[in-house]
């Protein structure tokens, strides 16, 4: 219960941090975010766990919405939304696993606690360094965009392998 | 080990890859930022996916247990790799309850093996397996995780409790060997019969010196002799009328294992006949070893659904010998049996029909329709009651709860009065 609880306070955190941003697209950004939400409690509250992927798609998408529509300047706050979609995502599932009312020793419960926060920590460092690189004066062109390019297509192909 | 991924993974990967394209596309950094954590974990994902080596011994602490009785069995994990979590559950069979935590998640050093104690509540009697145990190991963050069955299956046999019986039915008949059993015949025994006169042959022992005096001719004693009997079970296993946990075929069981456990200590011989959608019999017989057959017998009782026509013609005539007392444990509900245990006591057996009555289990209803099914029901039960007594088979009403003793004092009563005439 309270992992849902958590799960369910980042996931509006970042919805409410996306559509206060930028006043004229709250609607959109509010609707579109409810409608996810309402995906994660469903999933949460009936423990249908084939609602999550569908639930942290639509608050990306308010969240790139709301990029798109600031237009210029970087949000240096853009990882914190990474890490809290991904925590989302981690206690909505390790909520929905204790629906089978497994009796677990204390050590199992603090060591998937332990490496949630782990990964939480390494995810915020891997985004704040997406950024840092991105601020830095390495200059830009066609070479840049293109190793970019190759390197989003080397991580896709694996994700689709993986798929 | 069956390996399962976790469709998580999957997930992370579609929003990485749908995050990266995203921001290469629109060209905003935030996009690539916001998928990073997302790319890490599908990638720790697979870093973690290594299979487990998990071995598990299955023990119980004994093979043979008595109903209410605790058993203890032991599951015991050893993984030279270790694992970060083991899920382990025990199945159980109706009638077996774990009081600890089953299933319950452990995690499992590479070090040291690690034992799991279940201590189980024998609730029910009956032959039962315990194990194989289910076990699933996952790794930390559950993205991977490896299911098995592990360890062999052990038996464990749950004997019914015996109910402690002040008296039996004395039979009617007695045999020809040996037992605790007064006969009604007269022969060498302890138990003085009659007097009567001296005839050639008899032993000078038995001259009974006072009364000749007294008569002045040769009187001798006459003694009954202490006789076995035959005492046939028959249990009625069309039906079982239940009601949560408790049903007429446990009470049935209970009863047959009291009876033979008291009738063999006796030195009786004792059979079981199961009549039911299954036939099954043990041949009357005397000693330790048919006390363990009859129990073993009795656990493997159970109701099968039939429709087929059966009398007592189905069975071997060695399974009810003659002379035998047919002590008859029933429901009445099935008319197959009513008809076998009338067929039998019109065949000369002696027969006792003990009731195990299914009214408690059966709730009435609330409207008036119910209500008065159930009283044509109850009616239908006395008249067939009323049959049995007609062709001089005691019956009685044995409900749970009461003690069987007072149900044999009953039938002792009634036999007292109204004794078979044989043809």
């Amino acid at each position: 219960m309270t992992l849902a609880a958590v799960s369910a306070a980042l996931y509006a955190a970042v919805v409410v941090y996306a559509a206060t941003r930028k006043p004229p697209i709250a609607v959109v950004a509010i609707g579109l975010g409810a409608i996810g939400g309402l995906l994660l409690l469903t999933a949460l509250v009936r423990r249908v766990d084939e609602l999550l992927p569908a639930s942290l798609a639509f608050v990306g998408i308010v969240y790139a919405i709301e990029i798109l529509a600031r237009g210029s300047g970087v949000d240096d706050r853009a990882p914190l939304v990474g890490v809290a979609l991904l925590l989302c995502a981690e206690l909505a599932t390790w909520s929905l696993d204790e629906r089978w009312s497994i009796k677990a020793e204390r050590a199992v419960v603090v060591a998937r606690a332990t490496a949630v926060a782990a990964l939480a920590l390494a995810g915020l460092g891997v985004g704040a360094l997406v950024l840092a690189l991105a601020a830095a004066p390495i200059g830009g062109g066609l070479l840049w965009t293109v190793l970019g390019a190759a390197a989003t297509l080397l991580v896709v192909a694996i994700a689709a392998r993986r798929i | 080990m069956t390996r399962l991924d976790s469709p998580r993974l999957a997930t992370y990967a579609g929003l990485a890859a749908f995050g990266l394209l995203a921001g290469l596309a629109v060209g905003r950094v935030e996009l690539v930022a916001l998928a990073a954590p997302f790319a890490l974990a599908a990638a720790v994902g697979r870093v973690l996916a290594r299979d487990p080596q998990l071995e598990a011994t299955l023990t119980v602490d004994r093979e043979r247990a008595l109903e209410g009785d605790d058993v203890h069995v032991t599951v015991e994990l050893a993984s030279p790799t270790g694992a970060d979590r083991v899920d382990v559950f025990l199945p159980l069979q109706e009638g077996l309850r774990a009081d600890g935590g089953n299933p319950r998640a452990v995690a499992l050093s590479a070090e040291a093996p690690r034992t799991l104690e279940y201590p189980l509540r024998c609730e029910r009697w009956g032959a039962f397996t315990v194990g194989p145990v289910y076990v699933r190991v996952s790794d930390r963050l559950d993205f991977h995780s490896w299911e098995a069955r592990l360890g062999r299956a052990q038996p464990l046999r749950v004997y019914p409790s015996v109910e402690m019986l002040r008296a039996l039915l004395e039979p009617l008949d007695t045999q020809v060997f040996v037992g605790n059993q007064l006969s009604r015949s007269r022969g060498d025994g302890i138990e003085f019969a009659d007097i009567r006169e001296y005839a050639p042959g008899d032993r000078v022992r038995n001259i009974n010196w006072h009364a000749s005096a007294r008569r002045g001719q040769l009187l001798v004693n006459d003694q009954h002799p202490e006789r076995n009997t035959d005492v046939v079970l028959f249990l009625d296993t069309f039906t079982d009328v239940r009601a949560g946990s408790h049903g007429t075929l446990d009470l049935t069981v209970r009863a047959a294992a009291s009876l033979a456990h008291l009738y063999l200590e006796r030195k009786d011989r004792v059979g079981v006949v199961s009549f039911g959608g299954y036939v099954s019999w043990l041949l009357p017989k005397s000693g330790t070893r048919q006390l363990y057959q009859i129990v073993d017998s009795l656990l493997q009782t159970g109701v099968v659904l039939s429709f087929a026509a059966k009398g007592i013609d189905v069975l071997p005539p060695r399974s009810l010998p003659p002379k035998a007392l047919v002590l008859a444990l029933s429901p009445l509900l099935d008319a197959r049996s009513a008809a076998a245990l009338l067929d039998l006591r019109a065949r000369g057996f002696d027969l006792v029909v003990v009731e195990v009555s299914p009214v408690p289990f059966v709730h009435p209803g609330s409207s008036e329709l119910d209500l008065l099914s159930y009283r044509l029901w109850r009616l239908s039960r006395e008249a067939l009651r009323a049959r049995y007594e007609q062709a001089g088979v005691p019956v009685v009403e044995w409900t749970e709860g009461e003690a069987l003793n007072v149900v044999l004092e009953e039938v002792t009563a009634f036999r007292r009065y109204a004794r078979p005439v044989r043809a």
